[in-house]
């Protein structure tokens, strides 16, 4: 038997693996500022850059690109050159995919403060980035699929095959959800609008969470798990089992994230059984892990590798559970747009993705440099320090979650609301806010720790650039091989295969609803948006008020009457990107149009609690003296057109700045009505304030939404 | 009024058979072909990670190394 001498490449694991602590160390420090902003709103240090709005995006990309990224990335160039036998196909595709990757965090670190934002969640990168995106991931892809043709070894292990699902549906769902018109170099509007953009950012979401969170992430379980306990995985068959479902179910779920709102009844109701059937697969690989360490239980004692990733497994399993349990229509009508969610999101984020990377880090350095673990003790003391701050942060999110979504729908025995006041029900919760700072802290704390513990062990070795390994030569014919072996043996036919397992998932749920684009019904007194409130709701979007405010009127009695009558998809035929929103932490302004004076809003924004005292908005004074962007007007009204806006053609050229200017001129004059007498009509608060005075309105001009309807059914 | 907009789409309630069909087809094929898999050889496959072939000092004296 034959043996060829090789070299594993373990400088582009070093390089993901500085990357991923450094990037941990600003994404958590970006949460926690943020937390800390909602209970204490000057601490965005009076900037605009670092305003909640502004600042959440910043956090999300920051923990789950760069952090989870690096740290994936990381794990799967030191497992796959293993499992392959095989160092990486091209180095160069290699610190491609690195400084390309960390080259785009660069990016959004800078663009997302000053407000360049799509505004849909976790996709908020413009579009210049979206094509740099792209185009990295299939480095990364070549890379993968490259080492995998010239790999040594024959079988593909599970976890392989995890990472070829990761890489091809991450790059399906970011390019289908990435389709917009530029309007500018780092302003677009996507391609969708109303309910389908809704649909199609949150089949994106959720499998963003399913295939850059969890499928990646199962595939380094099931190769750093038995590594560090020594023991091959409890069940290969299982591991099989688990990894076919779990990838044909995950791509069905999107829509429960979308319950009670505007979407379709059948779509809802087939996200939430797909989310409800997902606990079977999740809880097969979570056991599958846990009982990997049957009679290695005593070794979880000493070794923090194995405390932190049994840690991680648990709270996988937990987040499993809860994810498909909110996904019960019945239970999300309570925990909808509430603190729930952010609980659930932080116990899988901190607990699962969190706690794994600390567990490969700390497997990874001794190795990468040739020595042992610095300091147990300290990898132990950050390993009760994370976990205590998992449980500051989630239990007060889970109270505050369930408090508050009692109290918006609590009535009065003689049928009123009981907290008609939205901002009640929001101080009542803001002592959680502070506990979760507390435990977002803790958390943080530990990983300075962890950094510190992983820098020191590095200093104490010699790093080995390049590790010889042996493998048995192949090259004698293959026997004939069947089943699942025989596709192993085509990674290209096993990666089209698992294209197709992802592709049915995302086409029953989106054809349906290209098909409704033609049937639903125009309700006739929906109108494009005025050149004016164009612009306001591009800096609605800028300042990511989105994060914070909901516009979409669930059908709930406790709703209709704290907000206006209930959200109808007709409505956001003109929507590019539709603003629905996930989360209240300020009211729904679905039907703010006309609620209160312009003069109110103006007040608002400057110091919001002048008006609503003990509101947590920032104030936002910048608005009051930044001037509108009218030389965007004529690209921005151009690409929406392309997009399907019936502006008529040449519109931007002259005739949409007059209308501009005379709207401009009306709301200062409704200003000067409030005592506001020092406007000027070119700030942008006068374009803000137009299109908060629009929102929801149209509807209350057509009394008979469903007359459309029924004369074009009347009519043969 | 949702209800009404679909009215438009003939035969939705199909999408949630077919979705539903497709999954129990794949499952049971997937379960079914496991099963039948020899013991020896998801042995053998389960010992894959087990076995990197690196050829090194390791100072932690564990089995990474072959």
């Amino acid at each position: 038997m034959k043996t060829e001498t090789f070299h594993y490449d373990n400088r582009i694991v070093r390089a993901f693996a500085i990357a991923t602590v450094i990037w941990g160390l600003v994404g958590m420090a970006a949460g926690l500022l943020a937390a800390v902003q909602l209970f204490w709103p000057e601490a965005n240090l009076q900037l605009q850059y670092v305003t909640f709005g502004r600042l959440r995006p910043l956090h999300t990309n920051a923990v789950i690109f760069a952090f989870v990224g690096n740290g994936m990335f990381m794990g799967v160039y030191y497992s796959l050159q293993r499992l392959l036998k095989a160092r990486m196909y091209s180095d160069r595709l290699s610190w491609i995919n690195f400084w390309g990757w960390n080259a785009i965090i660069v990016g959004a670190a800078i663009t997302l403060p000053l407000g360049f934002t799509t505004s849909k969640e976790y996709a908020e990168l413009e579009w210049p980035v979206d094509v740099a995106i792209t185009l990295v991931w299939v480095v990364f892809t070549l890379n993968l699929i490259g080492t995998i043709l010239k790999r040594r070894e024959r079988h593909l292990y599970v976890a392989v095959w995890f990472y070829i699902a990761t890489a091809v549906t991450v790059a399906v769902l970011h390019v289908v959800n990435s389709l917009e018109v530029p309007a500018g170099a780092f302003k677009s509007y996507p391609i969708y609008a109303g309910v389908q953009d809704a649909l199609v950012q949150w089949w994106y979401g959720h499998n963003a969470v399913a295939f850059f969170l969890t499928t990646p992430f199962l595939g380094l379980m099931y190769y750093f798990l038995p590594k560090a306990a020594q023991r091959p995985v409890f069940s290969y068959r299982l591991s099989i089992i688990h990894f076919w479902a779990l990838i044909f179910l995950y791509i069905w779920a999107g829509p429960h994230h979308l319950l009670y709102t505007a979407l379709p009844d059948w779509a809802q109701s087939l996200g939430m059984v797909f989310s409800v059937m997902l606990v079977a697969p999740s809880w097969g690989g979570m056991l599958n892990g846990l009982l990997t360490l049957r009679g290695a239980w005593d070794k979880v004692r000493q070794d923090p590798v194995l405390k932190f990733m049994v840690a991680a497994v648990t709270a996988y399993g937990m987040a499993t559970l809860e994810g498909p349990m909110l996904s019960i229509k019945s239970v999300n009508s309570l925990s909808h747009y509430t603190d729930w969610t952010i609980g659930h999101v932080h116990s899988g984020a901190l607990g699962w993705n969190g706690f794994i990377i600390f567990s490969m880090l700390y497997w990874l350095f001794p190795r990468l440099w040739n020595t042992r673990l610095h300091s147990v003790r300290l990898a132990n003391w950050h390993f009760w320090i994370g976990l205590l701050g998992i449980m500051f942060y989630a239990i007060p999110m889970y109270w505050a979650g369930v408090t508050q979504g009692l109290m918006w729908k609590q009535f009065t025995p003689d049928g009123f609301l009981q907290y008609p006041n939205f901002l009640e029900t929001v101080t009542q919760i803001v002592p959680m806010y502070r506990l979760r700072a507390i435990g977002g802290s803790l958390y943080l704390l530990g990983t300075v720790i962890g950094a510190y513990n992983l820098w020191r062990t590095a200093k104490s070795g010699v790093f080995e650039p390049d590790v010889e390994a042996r493998a048995v030569i192949q090259d004698a014919p293959r026997q004939a091989e069947h089943g699942h072996r025989w596709i192993e043996s085509k990674p290209v036919l096993f990666t089209a295969l698992t294209t197709v397992a992802i592709l049915i998932g995302g086409a029953v749920e989106i054809v349906p609803m290209y098909l409704i684009r033609t049937n639903v019904p125009t309700i006739a007194s929906v109108k494009p948006y005025t050149p004016l409130e164009v612009l306001g709701r591009d800096l609605y979007i800028r300042e990511g008020c989105v994060g914070c405010h909901s516009q979409m009127v669930r059908p709930f009695r406790s709703e209709t009457e704290r907000y206006g009558d209930y959200s109808k998809s007709g409505e956001f035929v003109f929507d590019h990107p539709f603003l629905w929103g996930s989360k209240r932490t300020g009211p729904d302004l679905q039907r703010q149009g006309g609620k209160y004076p312009d003069a109110w809003h103006y007040n608002h924004m400057e110091d919001p609690r002048s008006t609503s005292p003990g509101s947590i908005m920032p104030p936002y004074p910048w608005l009051l003296t930044r001037k509108l962007d009218t030389n965007a007007l004529p690209a921005r009204i151009a690409a929406l057109r392309k997009v399907g806006v019936p502006y008529p053609p040449g519109y931007e050229l002259g005739e949409a700045q007059a209308a501009l200017a005379a709207q401009a001129r009306a709301v200062v004059a409704n200003l000067a009505l409030g005592s506001i007498t020092n406007a000027p009509p070119d700030t942008e608060i006068i374009g803000l304030i137009a299109y908060l005075q629009r929102l929801g309105t149209d509807i209350k001009a057509a009394p008979s939404a469903a007359a459309p309807v029924a004369a074009a059914i009347a009519t043969p | 009024m949702i209800r009404n907009v679909l009215s438009d789409i003939g035969g939705v309630g199909l999408y949630g058979v077919i979705s539903i069909c497709l999954f129990v087809t794949v499952f049971t094929g997937a379960l079914v072909w496991t099963l039948l898999q020899r013991p020896s050889l998801m042995a053998s496959l389960g010992h894959l990670p087990l076995a990197d072939g690196e050829r090194r000092r390791n100072p932690e004296g564990d089995s990474h190394h072959e």
